[in-house]
């Protein structure tokens, strides 16, 4: 009973940012969409309508085609080894950020049980 | 001090109910963080991992946060409090809770393969909520770990008993 009033609760702050969110991208001056989901120029086609272009046809300057052919799920990737070093490179920004930040807790504690020894001995010195 | 046999069974069964909350904490976290490491290698899944990865990702964070409730407003009151670390600490999730919430917002906003299969198709989405994917992704990628690594003493305190627990 208490974790679903928690979660209730949890719930409420995230749809308050959501909904933030998305007042924010509502009043966004940015650009607006063009004629597609790509925005002005883009024009995204998906399915099995178009699966390449014709031989010989050539692109209308300033447009730009994002997606051609049905939508590749890319389930096999993680298969293989040539989209290894994507993970790899995450896994060590991650590592980098814990070991700094580790490191400089480390030092942050040990500086300030420095400081509070030195405090210490200065308040039990005995007056010359 | 003299404790009557209830009270020390119903102390004993206390400490267990304590250790098995932290090993759901521990082993729950942990998920968290390969779940999300997978979902940001993008190119490493896939886009239809990628996708169902996030929306449960999403769920999970939910219920991370659900069952840290009692810390946030704790230290929520606490916040005028001399306790420095723990202000840190709020910062950062805070920082991580809006962070992450708008990633998977804009995530399911320009969705090309999970939404589309739940018989969902938004249309008219521009490119604002593609550029707040990409920016809210690399933030908390920056802020995940932090968030990590400031509970590292809690994490290897509990991993060690853990494994001795396991070895034994």
């Amino acid at each position: 009973m208490k974790f679903l009033r928690h979660l209730a609760a949890a719930t409420l702050v995230v749809a308050a940012v959501v909904a933030a969110g998305l007042a924010w991208g509502h009043f966004d001056p940015g650009p607006l969409p063009g004629p597609g989901q790509g925005g002005p120029g883009q024009v995204v086609v998906r399915g099995q309508a178009v699966k390449r272009l014709p031989p010989g046809f050539k692109i209308r300057p300033g447009l730009r085609v994002i997606s051609i052919g049905p939508e590749n799920l890319g389930l096999t990737s993680m298969f293989q080894a040539v989209n290894l070093p994507v993970l790899r490179d995450t896994v060590e920004i991650e590592a980098g950020v814990i070991a700094a930040v580790v490191i400089l807790e480390i030092g942050q504690r040990r500086w300030r049980r420095a400081r509070r020894a030195r405090r210490l001995a200065d308040v039990t010195r005995p007056p010359r | 001090m003299a404790t009557s046999p209830a009270g020390s069974v119903s102390g004993a069964a206390r400490r267990r109910r304590i250790a098995a909350r932290t090993r759901l904490d521990f082993w729950f976290d942990g998920i968290l963080l390969l779940g999300y490491t997978l979902a940001y290698s993008y190119g490493f899944t896939g886009i239809g991992i990628h996708e169902w990865l996030g929306l449960g990702l999403g769920l999970a964070l939910l219920f991370h946060l659900a069952l840290h409730w009692d810390w946030v407003l704790r230290t929520t009151r606490k916040l005028t409090g001399p306790r420095g670390h723990d202000r840190v600490i709020w910062v950062v999730n805070l920082a991580l809770l809006v962070g992450m919430t708008l990633c998977i917002l804009s995530g399911i906003l320009i969705s090309r393969v999970a939404l589309p299969y739940l018989g969902i198709n938004l249309t008219r989405i521009g490119p604002f909520w593609s550029t707040v994917h990409d920016t809210t992704a690399e933030i908390t990628l920056g802020l995940v770990p932090v968030h990590v690594a400031l509970r590292w003493r809690w994490l290897v305190r509990i991993g060690r008993r853990l494994l001795a627990w396991r070895a034994r």
